[in-house]
């Protein structure tokens, strides 16, 4: 019998106040906050070693010799790996693009600053490290280049020997008649900007256990792993074991934020335990090694942006042109953050055509990998200082030049000219509620008065789509293999009628669990706290993506309804048995199954499942006598990218917009951020105080983008930001009061309605915090164009414009 | 990570930890978070950064935090040590836990403790701080999930509670 998964929350079994749409006390709390939960650096194994791991200090050089025998012979060292033993035990690493991938541990040339060129497991972390400085290493340096522009040039040097170019994609998109757009326009507006490579800085690094037994071949790992399920086909891809060989538990992890990485250091650690018999080999990266070369460095954009624009001020055509530097390998999946943007090419707009230049180029830098919201960030940052630059130039209200682009709310489903498919929206509405939140006519004059003052106050109104729900199709550009995308659960009811919910992805912080159970709760009528979830390994678990791609909300629930919906079903036809009735003739609510028509007929969820496990003699054949089922919930009607990439992808399409006050000191060009508003709409807000939670964390995380964040290299590739020293994380200092208002477009095409969330306001953030900026700097005719606005940029920014200003002055 | 034989350099260590009296011999270079989590096995206590800056780490050492990863080991012998497994007690949390738990100050997790301990530090100097004066503390630590305001929630939650219990 199909099933049908609840499209609102109306169509949930219950006539109780719901716990589905509330903030309630999360289930994972009292565990992480009594240090009970168990991260992967608290494990400890039977026999375990400790590993330890020599880095290029150079971003370019042959190795021409690696002498391992001192450290071998040090007291307590179990084991030394070179490339020689990845060469021989792995394959080269799977890349996007494909052929862009080199072993976990250098051979012959080292390709960037902390590459890997030999590893130690060792009976303390501590020996292990001593050994590290006993290895010798024979560099001879080569040139290295940094600069992605010189990088294209044919005399470039070669980053990967087994490759004849460093342009990894060079491609244009058209989507439409884009030539036709920009001739015809009333207004082209150009400009150039640049975002500099930043990261996720989990404050849990990576972390892994690895025991690879050299008999069997079986490999077990521990790990903070953020989709565990992905990780072990990619482990079995590299060693060429089946994927039944490869277990993954993962392990409640420190935050991620697509920056867990760490697939080298894993497998370096699983070499080892091979060449220790199949001992365990715990390897935990450490922050000075998370910045130096660690996972979720991202998005080091060159960008060279048009708008056209109408008679009307209604824009016509936009052509993105980007210069990705995605370091030395493809490795970390950095070419998908480039591909992603197709899924919200044209942001919230009705923009009809175009076009997209990319270029995908190494230089000898770590590879670049993904990073809360994978790649549109940067794109709206782009596209929304387009919008401003136009409404700028052509004197309207930044507010609503962008009302009047917006589509419409009546034009859902909508299908932008890049291909994906918005499933619904009411834009004009978001923005109505925060322009009346912010009082935003009052910001307008109070700038006014500030401005006569000589005071740098500007006010930023950005928006951007959060696309929910990925699906791999949207990547297809960059060459990812891959479709559809899995979440599972299964739900047991035991013989009392308690129930315990199976998933495949471990806490990670976004609250999941705790929306696992408020949905249990609410189908069968349980209190949350009684619902119990359990993670099993990827060997046990049902089929599982986990957190990615703001889509474990909304999978999640489709699994669970699903699973719970299976439940009922079954259990309808085993009450139906015992009522002596048909099926259709049993209804079920508020956890009670009862007899149409026959008043006091009736028997719990409880009562069914005792009779289930108690009494299987009791039930016809045919039915299976668990009360349990597994549900595998994907998002239907995707399509695969034609010729230019268009595809129906990403499911689901959240909208923000955001109002942001700041004063810039034009003495020491710090920004002072002094309001910050946003409205936003993900569709039905399954917890409230969890999208919340995740909506203020990201605007932080964007503050940090916009702000503060930079990996910074010298021209010779060298890092120089590889302690929090010099990595500026924001601090409660840079984390304004926010005030926050919801609107809720449920979408047509999910669970309930809920849309993806959880990348949340990243998107938005960078964008609004720029457009602020250059509102402030509009009266000295200047503008920031560069990411992070840090101090010392802007600072010369208003130098210069000043010392401008005055030359002019003095010519007159 | 598993405990090495005490080695001929060893220190003599004694130490009480959340009330419990310890004895133990350490290699001199240990720092304190790693006697903690591995000779102790106490791993509510989190290395985030082991350089001093995310305060993750944060112990509290004769009722001054400090960051374990920057103190060795034998630096504590003699004193008293609170650790975030000292928090609860009783089978009931602190009320720091529990307001942390109200305000979702918490996503992750991971750098909770570490807020915890330098906060109940807080409340020892000055059990009804001000906005900029839990500021101070609370910006001395990173937490990369919460962007902050839900933990300035959590800790004028957790005054209000402490407040009430004390009047
Ligand atoms: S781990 Fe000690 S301060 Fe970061
Ligand atoms: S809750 Fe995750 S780092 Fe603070």
């Amino acid at each position: 019998m199909a099933i049908e998964i609840p499209k609102n929350l109306d169509e949930l079994p219950t006539t109780r106040p719901r716990y589905v749409g509330r903030g309630i006390r999360r289930v994972e709390d009292v565990g992480l906050l009594t240090g009970r939960v168990e991260f992967v650096d608290d494990v400890v194994l039977p026999r375990m070693l400790h590993c330890a791991i020599l880095r290029s200090p150079f971003p370019h050089a042959r190795i021409t010799g690696v002498d391992t025998q001192a450290a071998e012979a040090l007291e307590g060292v179990a084991a030394v790996v070179t490339g020689e033993d990845a060469r021989r035990w792995s394959l080269p690493a799977q890349s996007s693009p494909e052929g862009w991938g080199t072993h976990c541990i250098a051979g012959d040339k080292v390709h960037y600053v902390g590459e890997p060129v030999a590893a130690v497991a060792a009976s303390s972390r501590r020996v292990a490290e001593d050994a590290l400085e006993l290895i010798e290493v024979d560099y001879e340096p080569l040139e290295p280049v940094a600069d992605p522009f010189k990088a294209m040039k044919p005399e470039s040097p070669q980053v990967l020997d087994a490759q004849e170019t460093n342009v990894m994609l060079d491609r244009v998109f058209t989507w439409g008649d884009v030539d036709g757009a920009f001739a015809e326009a009333a207004h082209v507006f150009q400009e150039k900007f640049r975002w500099n490579r930043l990261g996720a800085n989990p404050t849990e690094t990576f972390g892994c256990i690895s025991e690879w037994d050299p008999m069997s071949l079986d490999l077990t790992i521990h790990g903070s792993i953020q989709s565990p399920g992905m990780f072990g086909l990619g482990r079995a891809a590299t060693f060429s074991l089946p994927s039944n060989k490869v277990n993954i538990i993962s392990h409640a992890h420190g935050g991620s934020f697509g920056g867990k990485g760490g697939t080298r250091g894993c497998d370096i650690s699983c070499l080892l335990s091979r060449k220790v018999d199949g001992r365990p080999v715990k390897w935990i990266e450490d922050r000075g090694e998370y910045l130096l070369s660690g996972g979720g460095q991202a998005w080091d954009r060159h960008y060279e942006v048009a708008l056209a624009v109408d008679a009307q001020g209604i824009v016509s055509g936009l052509k993105v042109g980007l210069v990705d530097d995605l370091g030395a390998t493809g490795e970390a999946y950095g070419a998908i953050s480039a591909a992603k943007p197709l899924a919200a090419f044209t942001g919230p707009y009705t923009i009809p055509v175009a076009q997209y230049d990319l270029k995908l180029v190494a230089t000898n830098k770590l590879p670049c990998g993904p990073y809360r919201g994978m790649g549109p960030p940067p794109h709206f940052f782009v596209l929304e200082q387009m919008m401003d630059i136009a409404a700028r130039s052509l004197g309207e209200d930044p507010a609503e030049f962008r009302r009047k682009n917006f589509i419409p709310a009546d034009q859902f489903p909508y299908t932008i000219a890049s291909g994906n498919e918005y499933d619904s929206g009411n834009y004009g509405e978001v923005l109505d509620q925060v322009l009346a939140l912010s009082d935003y006519s009052a910001l307008r004059a109070a700038q006014v008065e500030a401005r006569a003052e000589g005071r740098l106050v500007g006010v930023g109104v950005a928006n951007a789509i959060e696309p929910g729900v990925f699906d791999w199709n949207a990547y297809a550009i960059v060459g990812m293999p891959g479709t559809g995308v899995p979440e599972g659960a299964t739900v047991n009811i035991d013989i009392l009628g308690n129930a315990t919910v199976r998933v495949g992805f471990s806490l990670e912080g976004q609250g999941q669990y705790t929306l696992v159970c408020q949905l249990v709760a609410d189908y069968f009528g349980y209190e949350p706290e009684n619902v119990r979830v359990v993670q099993l390994d990827t060997q046990s678990a049902p089929p599982s993506f986990g957190p990615g791609g703001s889509r474990l909300g909304v999978a999640i629930t489709g699994a669970v309804l699903g699973a719970c919906e299976r439940i009922r079903e079954k259990m309808a036809r085993v009450v139906a048995v015992l009522m002596q009735s048909e099926p259709e003739n049993i209804e079920f609510m508020d956890g009670k199954f009862t007899l149409k028509g026959a008043p006091g007929a009736e028997m719990t969820v409880a009562e069914v499942a005792g009779t289930m496990l108690a009494r299987s003699d009791l039930l016809p054949p045919d039915i299976d006598p668990r009360p349990e089922a597994t549900h595998v919930w994907t998002a239907a009607g995707r399509t695969p990218a034609d010729e230019e990439g268009r595809a129906k992808s990403y499911l689901t399409a959240a909208h923000a917009v955001h109002i942001v006050q700041v004063e810039i000191d034009p003495e020491t060009g710090m920004v002072e951020i002094q309001r910050y508003c946003l409205a936003d709409d993900c569709g039905t807000r399954l917890n409230p105080d969890t999208v919340e939670g995740q909506t203020e964390g990201s605007v932080v995380q964007g503050i940090g983008a916009a702000l503060l964040e930079e990996y910074v290299y010298d021209e010779d590739a060298q890092p120089l930001t590889t302690s929090f020293m010099d990595y500026l994380m924001p601090t409660v200092f840079d984390a304004p009061k926010l005030e926050m208002v919801a609107v809720e477009t449920p979408s047509p095409f999910t669970p309930l309605g809920a849309k993806g969330c959880g990348e949340g306001a990243i998107h938005t953030t960078p964008a609004a915090v720029m457009c602020a900026i250059n509102d402030a700097l509009a009266p000295l005719g200047t503008s920031a164009r560069e990411v992070p606005a840090a101090p010392m940029r802007l600072w010369k920014l208003i130098k210069e414009a000043r010392e401008r200003a005055s030359d002019e002055n003095n010519n007159y | 990570m598993a405990s090495e034989q005490p080695q001929q350099g060893g220190i003599r260590l004694k130490v009480r930890v959340n009330g419990e009296q310890h004895e133990s011999v350490v290699d001199p270079r240990m720092n304190l978070a790693d006697y903690l989590r591995e000779e102790l096995r106490l791993t509510a206590t989190h290395v985030g950064c082991e350089h001093g800056v995310c305060g993750i780490c944060n112990v509290l050492v004769d009722g001054q935090t400090v960051r374990s990863c920057l103190m060795l080991a034998v630096q504590v012998d003699g004193k008293e040590v609170l650790t975030v497994e000292g928090l609860a007690e009783g089978g009931k949390l602190h009320p720091i836990q529990e307001a942390f738990i109200e305000e979702h100050g918490l996503q992750c997790g991971f750098c909770t403790g570490g807020f915890m301990m330098a906060i109940c530090e807080l409340f020892d100097r000055n059990p009804s701080p001000s906005e900029e004066e839990i500021k101070e503390v609370v910006g001395g630590q990173i937490c990369r999930c919460t962007g902050y305001n839900a933990i300035l929630r959590s800790v004028q939650n957790a005054a209000a509670k402490m407040g009430a219990s004390r009047s």
